[in-house]
């Protein structure tokens, strides 16, 4: 926590400071707009490599106008919490809605964020499985997770609030298992598979990053993430990467946001718009998809050679109930997960 | 120590003494303070509901379960350590000493990557000691390696020098009076060693409390099983749980007070039992 205050503070030093100076006194110079993005550590290449060149030579070709970035990233809920005490971040783009929604419960976004065509979304990807080159324990599916012979990675949904994807498309996938048979959602069975699986998980880590490190250093046998992490290690590390994707898992999907707050104090909702318009457009979908993200409309990740086509049973947040009944029934404190160690006969190893 | 005589405070006295409190009020008191009213704020009842979480409750008990094994080994292998390095001379007797305060300096989250990577299920070693049902990371015994680790120069530290002023003269008369090694060791050695073991066992005992770096990359962080007080706290804070994090804080930072305590009175004790 010391830790992450200190990079909140450096952030705010180092980006914000000359982010409000620079805007004033270039701007006015030689037509430069500055945009300072908040976005969660996942995004961190495909808005630093990726979005900025192609986003800069549309605004010049729509404004005849520079654009110069400037990024902060960090966990989602850090994030959220950085913007929400003072960074100045004029578009924030987060790992979950809730933490949009703390935004607009502190006055810095509009209510109506997620009013549009794709209710606030910019960004898709699916939970998968990664396994080891060969899949050597011939993992398919979630139940596989819950032999006595694999080790699990996932990090702890305690501090990763983007864990909670990994583990929701678990609990999901137990929740829809009678679905093909045109079985009704059974908690029950939600709640047996999550626990079968979180009986053979190794170590929780603190973030999904982490979780991916641990893994790549040698430890387990599968890791739950997202596949775009996985896809990121392949472009980026070059490394096999190789990952399932269960037939019943959950499609994540991230929101962007105008913090209103910041473009009426820095005077700049005009390019704001335009880069979240860009997020969402073809071009900015196309350049997401090739760093490993689902993207908003399926034909444009058809065309991505090699990327597996969605999963037969795919589901949503909005399918388990959406984020504020989940995270009551499974996160909040007596919830299910807390039940996974408490009760007696799931007591982990 | 020792109180002067004759208390005339000249001014300059005065100054200083106010400066170096008030520096010890702004850096330790005020901070602690602030921790310790957050924490009692809501009352008694939902201090004490936060405490009774069995989540709460099992990451303290584990966080002093390690500790108090961590203390009994170093106890024992510092002293020891400490006697061999007062006592025999042998090569490279300059560059182990300088190896033992190496520990202080090694930033916690690398001792934890150098524990995973030498013990660890995928290592030579973590695969064999696997094999013989010895798992060590991700499980207790990793934790207690990590605490080991980082608090290993406390107890030598202490014991050395009060070794080295000794003069053997006690010994040597013990021996002449008849004493065996271990009676001499028992009833002469030990006994003016006490405070300075009980002294490197109580900063360590005190550090391993509070530490997280090493411990979150060896234990696994599996609740009920291996999540120890500091990484609970992390958890409820990221959750949104602060009054949760600040109550297990200040259990831990009220047990370290205490322990700090008990060893000051113990030191002032140990300190007259020498005089006379």
């Amino acid at each position: 926590m010391a830790w992450r205050s200190w990079q909140l503070v450096i952030v705010g030093v180092v980006l914000g400071a000359p982010a409000l100076g620079c805007a004033r006194t270039q701007g006015a110079s030689d037509a430069t707009d500055t945009l300072t993005i908040g976005a969660y550590s996942v995004v961190r290449e495909a808005f630093h490599a990726g979005l900025p060149p192609a986003f800069a030579a549309h605004w010049k070709r729509q404004t005849g106008r520079l654009v110069r970035f400037e990024e902060s990233y960090n966990a989602s809920g850090a994030q959220r919490r950085a913007i929400a005490s003072g960074f100045d971040a004029d578009v924030a783009v987060l790992s979950l809605e809730g933490d949009v929604q703390r935004l607009v419960e502190a006055g810095l976004v509009k209510k109506d964020w997620d009013a549009g065509p794709n209710k606030g979304m910019v960004s898709r990807s699916l939970v998968v499985i990664g396994v080891r080159p060969g899949n050597p324990r011939q993992i398919q599916d979630w139940e596989d997770l819950t032999r006595p012979d694999v080790g699990v990675l996932y990090p702890d949904p305690k501090t990763s609030g983007g864990a909670r994807w990994n583990i929701n498309a678990i609990y999901g996938a137990g929740l829809f298992r009678d679905r093909p048979r045109g079985g009704k959602p059974d908690p029950k069975a939600a709640r047996d598979l999550l626990a079968r699986v979180q009986a053979r998980v190794v170590n929780l880590d603190g973030s999904g990053r982490q979780s991916m490190a641990t893994f790549e250093r040698g430890t387990g046998d599968a890791v739950v993430t997202y596949e775009n992490e996985l896809l990121f290690q392949r472009k980026m590390k070059k490394a096999e990467a190789p990952y399932v994707i269960p037939p019943a898992t959950l499609l994540i999907e991230s929101p962007g946001v105008i913090v209103d707050a910041s473009v009426e104090r820095h005077g700049n909702r005009a390019v704001a718009e335009a880069f979240l318009d860009f997020l969402r457009s073809v071009e900015g979908q196309r350049i997401l998809s090739a760093y490993g993200f689902r993207a908003l409309d399926p034909r444009i990740d058809e065309r991505i050679p090699g990327r597996a086509p969605p999963p037969p049973r795919l589901f949503t947040m909005k399918d388990l109930g959406g984020w504020s009944k989940i995270n009551k029934e499974v996160y909040d404190p007596g919830g299910v997960w807390d039940s996974l160690f408490t009760d007696k006969g799931a007591k982990v190893r | 120590m020792s109180h002067p005589s004759v208390p005339k405070h000249s001014p300059s006295e005065l100054l200083i003494r106010g400066a170096t409190l008030s520096y010890l009020g702004v850096m330790v008191v005020l901070p602690l303070a602030v921790l310790t009213y957050q924490a009692a704020e809501p009352g008694t009842s939902a201090f004490w509901r936060e405490l009774s979480n069995p989540f709460a409750w099992h990451a303290l008990k584990l966080t002093f379960a390690t500790a108090l094994v961590m203390v009994a080994i170093n106890v024992v292998l510092g002293t020891a350590t400490a006697w061999v390095l007062v006592h025999y001379p042998f090569p490279g007797k300059g560059l182990v000493n300088a190896l033992i305060d190496l520990p202080f300096a090694v930033p916690t989250v690398v001792t934890g990557l150098m524990l995973v990577a030498l013990y660890g299920p995928t290592s030579v070693l973590g695969a064999f000691l696997g094999r013989h049902g010895w798992d060590v990371i991700y499980q207790k015994p990793g934790i207690v390696l990590a605490l080991l680790f980082v608090s290993y120069p406390f107890v030598i530290r202490s014991v050395q020098p009060v070794l080295l002023e000794m003069d053997g003269a006690e010994e040597e008369a013990a021996t002449t009076l008849g004493a065996g090694p271990w009676t001499t060791f028992r009833r002469v050695t030990f006994p003016t060693l006490k405070p300075a073991i009980v002294t490197g066992a109580a900063l360590s005992f005190s550090r391993a409390l509070g530490e997280f770096g090493s411990v979150l990359m060896v234990s696994g962080n599996r609740p009920l099983a291996t999540k120890t007080g500091p990484m609970y706290i992390f958890g409820e804070i990221e959750s949104g749980n602060r009054h949760g994090a600040m109550v297990v804080s200040v259990v831990l930072l009220a047990c370290s007070l205490g322990i700090l305590l008990v060893l000051n009175r113990l030191q002032r004790q140990g300190g007259l039992d020498h005089v006379h």
